[in-house]
């Protein structure tokens, strides 16, 4: 037998033994590039991402959640999920680890058949892909990658025709979002700087979701040039850019009040003309889930006031979230975060 | 080298240092030509440039306090790490690790995380309860070895960096997000009001330590020596650790933690001046300031964005002093 001849056959052999796809299986590629195979579509999860648990509940799989990220039951973002599932209302949905600490013996113990956790948490996934349990490494940098995750959601628990759904629910909004912007953009685009809340400097380049709400709510972003997803930017550098407005992530150390205040931005044109706004709610404004459009819209109505007058965009918001999350309760806690 | 001619150049080199820095920020920022112009225009009232209100905010907003939270912080580190090196006698002595810095990333990191409790008060205690640790914990009988002080220094560090953990695992996730940031010590949030919060507390160590300058010395002999002249080492130990553990909290607390300036500069120093902390002391909080504020102007000057600082305290002054070491004497023995 030729040499040729000896590599088809062990090619052939490997393929037998790997074999196709077996019936009712499921198979999707995660954001490490690695394969996640599941017999049949997920029954037990445990998703420790916030963001990837409300695209679990958008897809109407929370009867398939398991496990939790402790992080659900503090903070702003409570409210929404105790009006999404009684369990976390009544604190039964065990929590065994938040976005940076996994118990994997907590996590083992409640069989999961698939865990949700970042990519990078490498230890852990390698910790559990050891047990036999597949992981689902989620990475969110771009709002593709947002769409590409609750795809994968989709096939991953059975409901790929609900994720369609909600993708249309999303391109909807934002091609509203788009046409009522299209008159005020052609007239110019506002420079804007974004402030993540660990500190005044702290703020996104290029390659980021916050660089892409800044395009579609028809702005330009003042640190466009960096190729960083997150970047402490020098002061002198804030200074040259002068941005039209500033726009501050959920902040529990400042508000508008304090960098308007505050005597190194005095000479910053968005503090001059008072045009400085903080994001009103974590679950509202989220950037990694597919709820983006609100804070576009939100972000949008600040920069382009004129394009939106006399809309009911608080009425808008409920109408989004209530398709989202086919949840009438959730929304209605929305309800109480003002649009800006 | 006459000695006259070291002396002038520890105590003759951070001036310059500090007053070209005010002309030193990113490549996107003014020129150092628009900074002399506004100066020029503010003391001798020639005519303001266009872009004044710009470069008076860079240069007086941004710049000066930074650059002199800088020299404050690099001063009160160096001369806290040459007063803990010559209290316990041991040359590996700095702020770390005695556990002092731990001690007040944990304080500061509870006061950031419960958010009512004073930043700078709640790192000076922690502070002084690490070095305190450190020290009871060293002290075999009625001794105080350099390797045990060493070692029980390592161990409240770790308990500290520990209990620093867990304060960011129990942290509201923004809440830690600004503690994170703030451990891996920075200067660039610098303002007049943090210069002002934090400088008094640092001067006020320094100024501590210089009138106990001589008093080291007299501590370098030994015990049994200091006892021969009258002087009560172990009330002299704890009366020389409050200053400075007062400048080094504060420091911390100010901008963070900032390694190797406590532990590189004090021998520096003593390599270019000899052992006498008299001279030593005041050498140390100038030339330690003035080494922060040159390694913050490379970390401002050449990356388009924000580094932490102590990044570049180690990777500078780590293998600038390993090549000291390796080329002249330690300096340690009198």
């Amino acid at each position: 037998m030729t040499l040729w001849g000896l590599a088809t056959l062990l090619s052939l052999w490997v393929l037998a033994w790997i074999g196709p796809a077996a019936a009712g299986s499921v198979e999707v590629v995660d954001f490490r590039g690695k394969t996640v195979l599941l017999k049949e579509p997920a029954r037990r999860i445990v998703c420790l991402i916030e963001s990837a648990l409300s695209g679990l509940y958008m897809l109407g799989a929370a009867d398939r959640v398991v496990g939790v990220s402790s992080n659900i039951y503090e903070g702003s973002v409570r409210p929404y999920y105790e009006a999404l599932d009684p369990r976390i209302r009544f604190k039964s949905l065990p929590a065994p680890g938040n976005w940076d600490f996994i118990n994997v013996e907590s996590v083992v113990a409640l069989k999961p058949d698939l865990v949700i956790l970042w990519a990078h948490q490498t230890e852990a996934i390698q910790a559990l892909e050891n047990r036999g349990i597949a992981v689902f490494g989620v990475f969110v940098e771009r709002f593709a990658d947002v769409h590409r995750e609750i795809e994968a959601f989709g096939v991953l628990t059975g409901t790929e025709e609900r994720s369609r759904e909600l993708i249309r629910a999303v391109a909807q909004e934002r091609q509203w979002v788009d046409e009522k912007l299209q008159a005020a953009t052609a007239l110019g685009r506002p420079t804007v700087y974004f402030m993540w809340a660990q500190g005044d400097l702290e703020t996104s380049g290029e390659n980021s979701t916050v660089d892409e709400l800044i395009e579609m709510a028809g702005g330009v972003n003042a640190f466009k040039h960096m190729p960083q997803e997150h970047v402490t930017v020098h002061w002198e550098s804030v200074l040259k850019a002068d941005p039209d407005l500033i726009v501050m992530w959920v902040n529990a150390a400042r508000d508008p009040l304090h960098i308007l205040s505050d005597v190194r931005w005095r000479w910053v044109k968005a503090v001059k003309n008072k045009r400085v706004h903080e994001l009103p709610d974590v679950f509202t404004s989220d950037l990694w889930t597919l709820k983006y459009p609100v804070a576009v819209l939100t972000l949008a109505r600040w920069l382009h006031p004129q394009a939106f007058h006399g809309e009911d965009l608080k009425g808008r918001r409920r109408a989004f979230l209530e398709r989202l999350y086919n949840s009438a309760a959730v929304a209605r806690v929305a309800d109480h975060v003002p649009l800006d | 080298m006459f000695p006259w001619i070291k002396r002038a150049v520890v105590f003759g080199f951070p001036w310059p240092i500090v007053v070209l820095s005010v002309f030193v920020g990113p490549q996107d920022s003014i020129a150092p030509k628009e900074a002399l112009e506004w100066m020029a225009s503010m003391m001798m009232g020639a005519p303001a440039a266009e872009n004044a209100d710009l470069v008076r905010a860079i240069v007086w907003d941004i710049r000066l306090p930074r650059i002199l939270l800088a020299f404050c912080v690099g001063g009160a580190l160096a001369a806290s790490g040459a007063t803990l090196q010559a209290v316990f006698r041991n040359p590996l002595v700095c702020p770390y690790i005695l556990g002092l810095s731990s001690g007040a990333a944990f304080g500061a990191a509870v006061a950031l995380a419960v958010g009512f409790l004073p930043v700078y008060g709640s790192a000076f205690l922690f502070a002084m309860a690490a070095v305190g640790c450190s020290y009871a914990l060293g002290r075999v009988g009625k001794a105080v070895t350099p390797v045990s002080l060493v070692l029980s220094g390592i161990i409240v560090s770790g308990i500290f960096t520990a209990l620093l953990t867990i304060v960011q695992f129990l942290a509201d996730p923004f809440r830690l997000q600004t503690i994170v940031h703030w451990t891996m010590g920075n200067l660039h949030n610098a303002e007049w009001k943090r210069v002002l919060d934090s400088v008094p507390l640092m001067g006020c160590g320094g100024v501590g330590m210089f009138f106990l300058r001589w008093r080291m010395n007299v501590l370098a002999l030994g015990d049994q020596e200091a006892y021969a002249v009258g002087v009560d080492p172990e009330r002299e130990k704890i009366t020389m650790l409050i200053p400075a553990t007062l400048a080094a909290s504060a420091a911390v607390a100010a901008a963070g933690i900032i390694g190797m300036v406590g532990l590189v500069v004090p021998h520096m120093v003593r390599m270019m001046l000899g052992p006498d902390n008299r001279v030593g002391m005041p050498a140390c909080f100038l030339f330690g300031g003035a080494f922060l504020v040159l390694v913050d102007d490379f970390s401002r000057a050449l990356t388009a964005f924000e580094l932490p600082i102590g990044i570049f305290t180690t990777l500078v002054g780590g293998p600038f002093f390993i090549f000291l070491l390796r080329r002249f004497r330690l300096g340690w023995a009198v």
